[in-house]
């Protein structure tokens, strides 16, 4: 997994599902993303990390289009989305696990993965049925829970039904943010383990947003390192793991 | 026997009232005070198409719903949707802006007349020992606890209601499962309009109304679904039950204090409810089943 691709001499058109080039984000009137650039190609794990109030989840709410772009490009599969709104963007495929989970609380773990599979079209019972066949296959814990209202779950289980919420719709990529945060780490090898299965089965591309910079880039084939809201290293996920610079940032060395 | 009955066909009715109060406020953080406003035009509707085709007020009913859902629609996706997402006193004066206007329109179309809505069944009812059931009364009671429950199995049982109910839990979370918050808004506020409009149609069988009598209404709303507390359609009814009875008892166990004080001490005990269990009396964190 950690054989990185570094240059992008080697990268088709075809491959490129994410494209980000020159993206400014904020808030109200402070800019909190500075020509952040950085892509995604198809069955590829990438890892972004950084520091507290770096921007990394910023990037993923511009990315998902909760928040709109100042300025910039993003393309998705060879369209630009920099302006599309957020529920046209998880219509195409891009599909965002936010940071906290953020599930329907008072809805069952069923309903709540079946809102996942929300913009498919009536008629498509049995195509939800089988894809929740699967989210529970991978997820035994949450066949059991399957009628359990999310809210009262524990934060593994809550962190599960995120993700296979997520993968209910169907991704060509998926966002997530912060998986390790607040978990015990035998839970987070649990669910990094089953997502690597339907990762590599499903060629699914995943953008991995992290505090934790060792989960993540043991993880990825390649990762940026976010600082300010600008991103200052990039590189294959194996190259950062032993920079000395993200080390002694990161690591703690 | 008599108050029994009464106290219970009315706080069904009353769930019927406040249904659609309850849902834009649990849903949409929006307190509409042009709800009365919509049970009042309801009423109009009804009485028009009761009157002019001939039509069973019961029948007429499905108009005023019809009508009033598509108004709903009109204002939420015209209006409403564009200041959603700012400040709750902003659509707190949009709502009051809309009940002026509403209520002015209603004033230069029908005068400020009393109308009432003849029903061919008036009159008829069933004795039961000692208490009488107006048959009008029995069926608009009928029709609210069916609304209720129609409404509480839409949300909880359909994508749609699951969306809506989701939407109202986590509005930037439904927007990443691709729901397009502005359509359901729109369908929300729709529902709670149609739900008004029924409730308009039953009222104006049962009492005189005039366009400024919506206010009356709106009051009563925030007090059922304060009372009952915001969560599920069924805690409305509860709220409704709550508010009927002490409307209905007041004059029985205090005869003198009680005529004319009811909504006081209704009022009353709702402040005491706020205060001992800010929730309401059957209230949940969320909006859901
Ligand atoms: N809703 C908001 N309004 C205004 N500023 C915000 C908002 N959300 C985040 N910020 C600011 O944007 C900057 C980046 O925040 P962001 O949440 O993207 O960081 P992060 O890298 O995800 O941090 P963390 O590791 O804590 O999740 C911070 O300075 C933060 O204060
Ligand atoms: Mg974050």
């Amino acid at each position: 997994m950690s054989a990185g691709v570094t240059g992008s001499t080697s990268t088709t058109e075809s491959d490129l599902l994410l494209y980000v080039a020159h993206l400014d984000v904020g808030y109200g009137d402070t800019q909190v993303l500075w020509d952040v650039g950085m892509e995604v190609r198809r069955g590829e794990v990438v890892a972004m990390v950084g520091a507290n109030g770096a921007g990394k989840s910023t990037l993923l709410t511009a990315l998902s289009g909760l928040l709109p772009a100042w300025g910039g490009q993003v393309t998705f599969e060879g369209q630009d989305i920099a302006r599309a709104r957020a529920e046209h963007i998880a219509a195409l495929g891009l599909i965002h696990v936010p940071q906290g989970r953020r599930l329907f609380a008072g809805l069952t773990v069923e309903d709540n993965l079946r809102l996942g599979a929300y913009t498919r079209r009536a008629g498509t019972e049995r195509g939800i049925h089988e894809d929740l066949d699967r989210v529970y296959a991978l997820f035994p814990k949450l066949r059991e829970r399957r009628k359990q209202v999310a809210g009262l779950m524990s934060g593994g289980e809550q962190q599960m039904c995120a993700i296979g919420r997520g993968l209910m719709g169907r991704p060509a990529l998926l966002l997530i943010d912060e998986l390790s945060l607040g978990l015990a780490p035998i839970v987070v090898d649990d669910i990094l383990a089953a997502l690597d299965t339907i990762q590599k089965r499903e060629q699914l591309s995943v953008l991995l947003v992290e505090q934790d910079v060792q989960i993540a880039l043991e993880r990825a084939h390649r990762g940026y390192v976010i600082e300010n809201g600008r991103i200052v290293i990039q590189g294959s996920a194996n190259e950062l793991l032993h920079s000395p610079a993200v080390r002694a940032a990161y690591l703690g060395e | 026997m008599q108050p029994i009955v009464d106290w219970l066909l009315l706080g069904s009715f009353y769930a019927a009232v406040a249904l659609g109060f309850s849902l834009v406020w649990g849903i949409m953080n929006i307190i509409n005070l042009a709800h009365g406003v919509f049970i009042i035009t309801g009423a109009y509707i009804a009485y028009q198409v009761a009157t002019n085709l001939h039509l069973s007020p019961f029948l007429a009913l499905f108009f005023s719903m019809g009508m009033l859902f598509a108004l709903g629609w009109i204002i939420q996706y015209g209006i409403i949707n564009r200041v959603i997402r700012g400040p709750l006193l902003v659509t707190f004066l949009l709502t009051f802006g809309l009940e002026l206007l509403l209520t002015d329109t209603l004033q230069n179309l029908f005068t400020s007349d009393n109308r009432f809505i003849n029903s061919t069944i008036e009159g008829a009812g069933i004795n039961l020992g000692s208490a009488h059931i107006s048959l009008v009364r029995f069926i608009s009671a009928a029709i609210a606890i069916v609304l209720t429950a129609a409404l509480a199995a839409f949300l909880s049982r359909t994508r749609l209601g699951n969306a809506i109910l989701a939407t109202g839990m986590d509005r930037d979370a439904a927007r990443l499962m691709g729901i397009d918050i502005r359509q359901i808004y729109a369908l929300t506020f729709a529902i709670s309009a149609a739900l008004a409009g029924a409730a308009g149609a039953l009222l104006g069988q049962m009492q005189a109304f005039y366009p400024t009598r919506g206010e009356l209404f709106t009051l009563r709303s925030f007090a059922i679904v304060v009372l009952g507390g915001l969560g599920t359609p069924w805690a409305v009814v509860a709220g409704g039950m709550v508010f009927a009875f002490i409307e209905t008892f007041l004059p029985v166990v205090l005869p003198r204090v009680g005529v004319g004080y009811e909504n006081a001490v209704a009022f009353a005990v709702f402040v005491i409810v706020l205060l001992v269990r800010p929730t309401g009396l059957f209230g949940k964190a969320f909006y859901s089943q």
